[in-house]
């Protein structure tokens, strides 16, 4: 291969007339190339690699379906507004979160120009916390989605999104790293949750930390130092001021609550501890008229989206009247009943 | 190979290209889907063909992706949009298997037989430069160097111009050409010989 070949190639690589050639496009442009091979046999084999580089290689092209594509759009363009959502807060609970992710994205181009140059500088400690009644999709910049319910707040160092601390009550997917099996750690002010890829719900309310396990396997390092493993389906409840550890397998003869993703599920829990939920995620204060409605015991899913379907929906299962006076909860007996 | 026209982008020419560049840098959202839209799955081909990893080339593609929303500002002029995004793609993946598998060099990545490594169902039966068997060819491809394979894939797979393959893989133009030259010198070495053996199969 030396140098007047090499020029050769390429000439011929742009040549129109050659190109034809090689596709056998022109009748013309072929006539005249198979002369000229002819007449120049030394440079036949230039010629021919030359054909073959213009006829080339056909593949047939793998393409993604778009369904996973738009996944995965999704995926970053949360991940885009996430970032920014930190200093936005609180967002107004009433939008759907179809308007909300919308409203999310288009705050993105704003926050930008504001910030500018600051955003990079600002603070390496990120937090996201939700007012009374307002609950929120986060997805943490390593892919990990947080619902984080009313009155609740994590936070994060900007470097590591996998270390968080939690006050209030969130649920959590977290996103498995398997290349790096990456751990993922929820801090609370009773325990820690050492996990690597799973679904689980996390309350720190009432003094204590309850933390249920719906997917995956996850460690509990206790305030007191023992450790716990969990499997799914299991309810562990750890309150460091009293050292009291409760660790069972979650069935319907036990009491539990947990929440999930914009529902409260309730299980042989009185109407006293359902309310003291609503009181720590809507900030309002309960007033029991009927001192004995406090030991009624109620199960099932209630909606927490508002308060107003939330209320409705405890009114209806316990044939109670919740009457809301400012920021108070007023509960006695259906006289219907 | 001219009639196997790019199907990823039948809606964006040159020029509607560009000004979707130029909304994106301007931080509309839409326009980053569309790019996004645009180039996803070319990119994961070919950050499969480089790690063989599906989820840290997913991974890899989030993040580069996010970095550049992020950088949209500090991107500087950019002529060729899709050349630009394989080649800073291939970088940042690059730099994640370096740190990840401990390389010290980036060549080391490419030292894997399985980079670029190609499989007989990505090969149309019909092919115009030669009538061996689709799996012959395929294990003809496979002999070939990885950059070689790296510029036939960017060649017609990826349909890049050799100009935007030289930006890609970071080499000069002229080297574009010889590697092309010299893997295409022996396929048709190889084909030649395969060919006889075929022959002498029938009789």
């Amino acid at each position: 291969m030396n140098e007047s070949n090499q020029s050769l190639l390429e000439i011929l690589l742009s040549d129109s007339s050659f190109k034809n050639w090689a596709n056998q496009s022109n009748q013309n442009d072929m006539k005249f190339w198979n002369s000229w091979i002819a007449d120049n046999p030394d440079k036949a084999e230039t010629v021919y690699t030359a054909k073959a580089i213009i006829t080339g290689i056909a593949f047939n092209k793998t393409v993604l379906s778009e369904g996973k594509i738009n996944m995965e759009l999704d995926a970053v363009l949360s991940q885009i507004s996430s970032k920014e959502k930190k200093k936005i807060i609180p967002i107004k609970r009433t939008l759907s979160t179809g308007i909300l992710k919308y409203a999310s994205v288009a705050a993105i181009g704003i926050l930008f120009i504001v910030l500018g140059n600051n955003y990079l500088n600002s603070s390496s400690e990120i937090i996201h916390k939700t007012g009374f009644g307002e609950i929120i999709d986060l997805k943490l910049p390593d892919g990990t989605s947080v619902v984080l319910n009313g009155n609740s707040e994590i936070k994060y160092n900007k470097d590591n999104s996998r270390n968080i601390e939690l006050k209030g009550e969130a649920y959590f997917k977290v996103k498995s790293i398997p290349s790096t099996n990456a751990k993922f750690w929820v801090n609370t002010n009773d325990l820690k949750v050492e996990v690597f890829g799973t679904q689980f719900h996390v309350n720190t309310r009432e003094k204590k930390t309850d933390v249920l396990l719906d997917e995956g396997s996850i460690h509990l390092v206790l305030q007191n130092g023992t450790t716990k493993k969990m499997v799914p389906g299991e309810l562990v409840s750890f309150s460091k001021e009293n050292n009291a550890v409760i660790h069972q397998k979650v069935t319907t003869e036990i009491p539990y609550s947990l929440w999930r993703e914009g529902t409260y599920v309730f299980n042989n829990i009185t109407l006293k501890e359902v309310m003291n939920n609503i009181e720590h995620a809507y900030g309002v204060k309960v007033e029991f008229i009927d001192e004995d409605l406090k030991q009624q015991l109620l199960t099932g899913g209630i909606p927490n989206q508002n308060l107003k379907i939330c209320l409705s929906a405890i009114e209806k299962s316990t044939g109670t009247r919740i009457v809301q006076k400012d920021n108070r909860l007023i509960l006695f007996k259906n006289s219907i009943n | 190979m001219i009639s196997c026209a790019n199907p990823t982008n039948p809606y964006m020419n040159d020029s509607s290209e560009k000004s979707i560049w130029h909304l994106f840098v301007e931080g509309d959202v839409k326009a980053f889907s569309t790019l996004f839209k645009t180039y996803y799955s070319q990119l994961h081909n070919y950050g499969l063909k480089i790690s063989g990893n599906p989820s840290l080339t997913e991974d890899c593609l989030q993040s580069f992706f996010v970095y550049l929303y992020d950088n949209r500002k500090n991107l500087g002029t950019i002529t060729h949009i899709k050349s630009y995004l394989f080649v800073s793609f291939r970088r940042a993946l690059l730099k994640h298997l370096k740190k990840e598998r401990k390389f010290t060099s980036y060549d080391e990545v490419f030292e894997n037989p399985n980079v670029f490594e190609f499989s007989p169902e990505e090969l149309m039966v019909e092919q115009e430069f030669t009538k061996i068997r689709v799996h012959a060819l395929t294990e003809l491809l496979n002999n070939l160097s990885a950059r070689e394979r790296e510029s036939i894939y960017l060649k017609y797979y990826s349909n890049l111009a050799t100009t935007e393959i030289s930006e890609v893989m970071n080499i000069s133009y002229q080297s574009v050409l010889n590697t092309l030259q010299k893997a295409f010198t022996k396929l048709r070495t190889h084909i030649e010989s395969e060919e006889i053996k075929q022959v002498f199969k029938i009789v």
